[in-house]
């Protein structure tokens, strides 16, 4: 084409305009960078009024309370426009909310809640004992019929509920559920007014529809743009455990979505707004030293690791399920993938979990140990260094988690560590769909399947790892490890915490030493950019900022 | 007479290519359905299956049996097809809400940065080709290297560096609020400047080819000036390729406008689309692709019968669209590609 034949008349100016753009490019970033450190800080006294802006990268799908995102972009959201029955902190801690007290019985099958009185939903609606049952009973079966979902994690066991007075609610389970209480706390179990929990689907994925009874009330919202919350005045039944009561102090909070990360983050470094939801980890040291606040708060549930398909040769010999928990180099994944904010692990749950006990020696980056259990579980190594047997190579294929953006480099790293000790390692990385068609606990192709889950209460852990009670059977060993099924099924069915903790502390030992569950890191799932002006957020056990006891400087 | 044949003509043509229009509405549907058919998973069990969500096999199957995922390929083509023709767009998979509801919500915003981009494209171009014909060295001939540079620079670095620099660095304008004036401005310049490049290329050409007609040595022999030779000579006959280019330039600035979006925080065509491709959100991509198709063919219509109307070089002959003009340079025959 001509032009073509013209542009190349003059390769130099093209080149020169190339590298001009190149230049300003470079100018551009390293200013954001360097330049426009973060203003003073205010008094730092609290205060009433200002506005918030949240910059946030997704704000999920459908708005259906049950059917929504809220373990992860949603929960933002509706942590501020709903309530819970119970109050659940970062160290796993329960405590009181909209139930004011509760009582349970010795088996742990049945349990009281005592409700607070004066709680309404936005709509007037009042919060008492049968708004409960009827949130109860949705959290715990959905509705099918309405194309609504059941909250994944609530408890199976779950019989039913019955307000016995405008206050009482009793719920009833067919076995010792001792997690019940903690998992009112979970992201899940939001308080929904009976009136919005009675509309059908395609009204109820209408947010303003969707009516709670939390410290802010929705004032305007687009799909995928933006929502627009506004303080409630009359709120006044925050949790105990909070250092603020009565309305919120910020006016109003406003959730915008900007998918691109460093938009996101130079929108708050620059003043345009308050907070940015997951920033880039490896910037947050220079965040934290232009003075922005920065917050990686941990969440309970299980550590980023490997559940090992037991019946995937090579990994049903505990000689080679022991080497590879022992190959893997996880201070090297931390200081190379992560910031000091993430945690080494010390078992396969988060060291905050209640009942958490260090396990650390177990998987300690032990190769000598790891070539010698190769050596004895018969691998030698060939030629190229990949150990065989029997003709056979010393094959693991790991499937990068595509719910975790950090997965493909983490495995990568392992990849090249496990290299060393003698295993060929592939990675086969797939986008969620595709993940989700392929990549299944207990599949024949999957010898390692990536966790990363959060829970709220320890019972959790006793519901996945068999297949007793329609567990998740991680490791693919069904009830056949009888130690294990007795754990397991001791800790799901315990009612007594004190005697709950030492079974899990045996499990927890166990199952690291048959090498069940390879654990990598703990896990940071949600990080926070804070503007300087911005004070007083608190975290609750699954992550979420609390803006409720938060205020802005003037 | 020559007129009635002339108009009958044209009647015909353009009833044909309505007809045209229909069919390849109603195919760009069925292909749609088609073609996320066959992909693996669906919107509903890939949000269940989330190893975060904890659902049991059963429970995913009663929620995916209330969405009619369950049954044969053929019978949701046939219901999905039924609905279209009465009007009703279904409901989204994705955010339960109507598709209707979710089309109508993005389609201004897109039609105003698509609008804006354009123009801000036409009259980069002109810019760049009139510079390039008159401006002295060293200006004039490396304003032709822009187009390349402009094609081989990514919209979102382009973005980017905007935002960084009217946003950021001089504050003009608020990423948040991206909807206002001179965000949408700075928005429309990104996606303008790629699409920029296509016409600039085309009128540069042209002014080149024109330029050394005879007829324009024959205007400087008279002592008529560059500028006056420009715009009452040479500006027509390069301009109206501009035209079918246009044309075509709806499609690019649709596709450019996913990323434009993303980065600018604004909820367009370009995001939901990008939404609706990830999650497989049939029902949503369906309604999108018959209205891209809808806005191309009526584009490309239009353009077709404007041409003629334009250039008394291109003439309707049988109800066909002919030029019996020699094919502009640097662009294929008109009525061409535009179909």
């Amino acid at each position: 084409m001509n032009t073509y034949r013209t542009a190349r008349r003059v390769p130099g100016a093209r080149r020169a305009l190339q590298a001009a753009i190149g230049i300003l490019a470079t100018v551009l970033v390293a200013s954001a960078c360097t330049g426009g450190g973060a203003q003073s800080a205010g008094s730092g006294a609290p205060r009433d009024g200002g506005n918030l802006t949240f910059l946030i990268d997704s704000l999920g799908d459908t708005w259906i309370p049950n059917n929504s995102a809220i373990s992860s972009f949603q929960g933002n959201i509706w942590g501020e426009v709903t309530d819970k029955l119970v109050y659940v902190d970062d160290k796993g801690a329960a405590s009181p909310w909209v139930a004011q007290s509760w009582d349970q019985n010795a088996a742990a099958t049945e349990f009281t809640l005592h409700l607070r009185q004066g709680v309404t939903f936005s709509d007037g609606t009042p919060l008492d004992a049968a708004a409960v049952v009827a949130n109860l009973d949705m959290w715990s079966k959905g509705d099918p019929q309405r194309g609504i979902t059941p909250i994944g994690l609530f408890p199976k066991t779950y019989q039913g509920a019955e307000a016995v007075d405008t206050t009482t609610v009793k719920v009833r389970f067919t076995a010792p559920t001792l997690g019940f209480i903690p998992t009112l706390g979970y992201h899940g179990s939001i308080l929904i007014s009976p009136k919005s929990l009675a509309l059908p689907a395609d009204q109820q994925a209408d947010l303003s529809k969707d009516i709670g009874s939390g410290p802010y009330v929705v004032e305007s919202w687009k799909q995928d743009d933006s929502v627009v919350l506004r303080k409630r005045p009359d709120y006044n039944w925050a949790p105990a455990a909070l250092d603020h009561q009565g309305p919120a102090r910020i006016d109003s909070i406003t959730y915008k979505l900007v998918a691109e990360q460093q938009v996101r983050s130079s929108s708050v470094q620059s003043g345009q707004a308050d907070v940015a939801f997951n920033p880039s980890p490896k910037e947050l040291a220079t965040f934290k030293a232009q003075g922005f606040g920065v917050a990686a708060p941990r969440y309970l549930g299980f550590v980023n690791g490997f559940a090992i398909n037991t019946k995937v040769a090579p990994f049903d010999d505990a000689g080679v399920r022991e080497a590879l928990q022992h190959g893997i180099n996880r201070d090297e994944i931390l200081s190379t993938v992560y910031t000091p904010d993430w945690l080494a692990a010390t078992s396969f749950i988060q060291s905050n979990v209640p009942g958490a006990s260090d396990h650390s020696t177990s998987f300690a980056f032990d190769p000598t140990k790891a070539d010698l259990l190769l050596d004895q579980a018969g691998w030698a190594r060939s030629a190229d260094g990949i150990r065989t047997k029997n003709g056979v190579k010393l094959v693991l294929t790991l499937y990068p988690n595509p719910y975790l953006a950090t997965s493909k480099a983490v495995d990568e790293l392992v990849a090249q560590q496990l290299g060393k000790i003698g295993f060929q390692v592939n990675i086969q990385a797939f986008d969620v769909v595709t993940y989700g068609q392929r990549v299944k606990i207990g599949s024949p192709v999957v010898p390692a399947y990536e966790i990363t889950r959060s829970f709220i209460d320890a019972g959790t852990v006793g519901g996945v790892l068999t297949d007793q009670n329609k567990g998740e059977n991680w490791f693919n060993l069904g009830s056949s490890d009888t130690k294990l099924a007795q754990l397991a099924t001791g800790i799901a069915g315990a009612s007594d915490p004190k005697a709950r903790n030492t079974q899990l502390d045996e499990l927890q030992g166990y199952v690291l030493d048959q090498g069940y569950f390879v654990p990598l890191t703990q896990i940071v799932q949600r990080l926070y950019l804070l503007s300087p002006k911005v004070h007083g957020v608190t975290y609750n056990g699954v992550a979420y900022a609390n803006f409720y006891t938060a205020w802005i400087d003037g | 007479m020559a007129d009635r044949v002339g108009n009958r003509g044209y009647v015909t043509y353009a009833l044909r290519r309505a007809a045209q229009a229909v069919v390849v509405i109603l195919l760009a549907y069925v292909l749609t359905f088609v073609v996320i058919s066959v992909l693996p998973g669906d919107p509903v069990t890939t949000t269940l299956r989330n190893p975060q969500s904890g659902f049991t096999e059963e429970q995913i199957a009663r929620i995916v049996s209330y969405y009619g995922l369950d049954q044969p390929v053929l019978v949701q083509l046939w219901h999905s097809l039924s609905r279209f023709l009465t009007g009703d767009l279904g409901v989204s998979l994705r955010t339960n809400l109507p598709v209707s509801h979710l089309v109508a919500e993005v389609v201004p915003s897109t039609l105003v940065l698509a609008a804006s981009a354009l123009a801000i494209a036409v009259v980069l171009a002109f810019t760049i080709a009139f510079g390039v014909q008159y401006l002295p060295r060293p200006f004039g001939p490396a304003l032709r290297a822009f187009p390349s540079l402009f094609l081989s620079v990514p919209t979102f670095l382009i973005g980017l560096l905007l935002i960084q620099l009217f946003s950021f660095q001089l504050g003009l304008f608020r990423v948040i609020d991206s909807d206002s004036g001179l965000a949408t401005f700075f928005a429309a310049l990104t996606l303008g400047i790629f699409v920029s490049a296509q016409i600039a290329e085309v009128l540069i050409a042209n002014l080149d080819q024109e330029a050394r007609q005879e007829y324009a040595g024959v205007a400087r022999s008279r002592g008529l000036g560059q500028v006056q030779l420009l715009l009452r000579h040479l500006l027509k006959p390069s301009a109206l390729p501009v035209v079918t280019v246009l044309a075509l330039m709806v499609g690019e600035v649709l596709g450019g406008s996913v990323i434009t979006e993303a980065i600018f925080g604004r909820a367009g065509v370009g995001s939901l689309v990008q939404r609706s491709v990830s999650t497989q959100d049939l029902p949503v991509l369906q309604a999108v692709v018959t209205l891209a198709a809808v806005v191309f063919v009526v584009v490309n219509l239009v353009a077709d019968l404007v041409y003629p109307l334009l250039d008394p070089r291109v003439r309707l002959l049988a109800g066909q669209r002919r030029s019996t003009a020699r094919p502009e340079p640097g662009v294929p025959e008109p009525g061409v590609a535009a179909r």
